[in-house]
């Protein structure tokens, strides 16, 4: 079958208008520095930088443990930022646990990935009720 | 109560001198720096700007004369790459990778000042941003050059040029 001329990369089509979308995944890809932040920020892809791969393959692992530690509560996309050994972590989770669960989930998501990761590891985490929905689609 | 407490506290200081224990002295004489050149490199051009802001901020409470600060031009890595996993190889997509510059240029610097600028703004470094750090230092001329060489020479005579 032949390639459609319009690309579906990282976008969300428009639909009955009964899908909740938040702000992140509404925008698509060409808003990114226009409308839209970065999500994961390292040093990685600077000209002349070395390590991008490398960062590249932790987000990826990152994201999938955190999506799987805290199911269901994730608010939004994590953002992960690293300054100079430290990894910090920050995320949106909608209030749907007890707050003596998260924070036993929040210290074993620590100390778990700062041993895997050698490098120490801080997770920020705000709650918000809902989701934050930015339009219907 | 409070000149109470003033008064308990006054008279520690004069038995005991103090001493602060992260200020180090020592006898060795410092190196000069005649400038010192910091080169920050993001992706984000808001970040950088902020981070210049401080910088220069912090080299004006220190008492640091800044040079200049100018920002070289963007650098952008373009890549094309096959849109499809398999064939298609007329549909193409294409990324870039954007570097902005920003170079603070600082000048005359004692060691321990560049060592304490340095660890302020690099600790305070933002997340996405590297830097690179040149020092240029300044060091006496050595002795076997200070007097130029034909001076040094003994005087050779001029009669034989002639014949």
């Amino acid at each position: 079958t032949p390639l459609s001329p319009q690309t579906r990369a990282a976008r969300v089509r428009v639909g009955k208008g009964d899908k909740p979308v938040t702000y992140e995944k509404a925008h698509a890809p060409h808003y990114i520095a226009h409308r839209k932040g970065w999500l994961s920020q390292h040093t990685g892809n600077l000209a002349g930088e070395p390590g991008a791969a490398e960062r590249a393959l932790e987000d990826a692992f990152l994201r999938r443990f955190l999506y799987g530690t805290f199911p269901g509560i994730l608010a939004d996309e994590v953002v992960l930022k690293r300054r100079a050994n430290l990894l910090v972590i920050c995320a949106v989770l909608v209030r749907g646990l007890a707050p003596a669960k998260l924070y036993f989930l929040v210290g074993y998501a620590e100390t778990l990935l700062a041993h895997f990761y050698k490098c120490p590891v801080r997770l920020e985490l705000q709650t918000v009720p809902t989701k934050v929905v930015y339009k219907y689609l | 109560d409070p000149m109470g407490v003033r008064l308990a506290g006054s008279h520690v200081d004069t038995q005991e001198p103090k001493t602060n224990p992260l200020v180090s002295i020592s006898d060795e004489p410092e190196t000069l720096y005649k400038r010192l050149s910091l080169l920050a490199k993001g992706h984000d051009k808001a970040v950088l700007d902020s981070y210049e802001y401080f910088a220069v901020l912090a080299a004006k409470e220190l008492g640091i004369s800044v040079e200049k600060v100018h920002k070289p031009p963007k650098k952008i890595e373009r890549l094309t790459l096959l849109k499809s996993v398999h064939i298609y190889k007329k549909h193409r997509v294409q990324y870039e990778m954007r570097t902005h510059y920003m170079c603070l240029e600082l000048k005359y610097l004692t060691s321990s000042t560049a060592a304490v600028y340095l660890e302020y703004i690099q600790r305070n470094l933002p997340e996405g941003v590297a830097m690179e750090v040149k020092k240029t230092r300044i060091e006496k001329i050595p002795e076997h050059i200070q007097e130029p060489v034909w001076d040094t020479l003994p005087q050779v005579e001029e009669t034989e040029v002639k014949s």
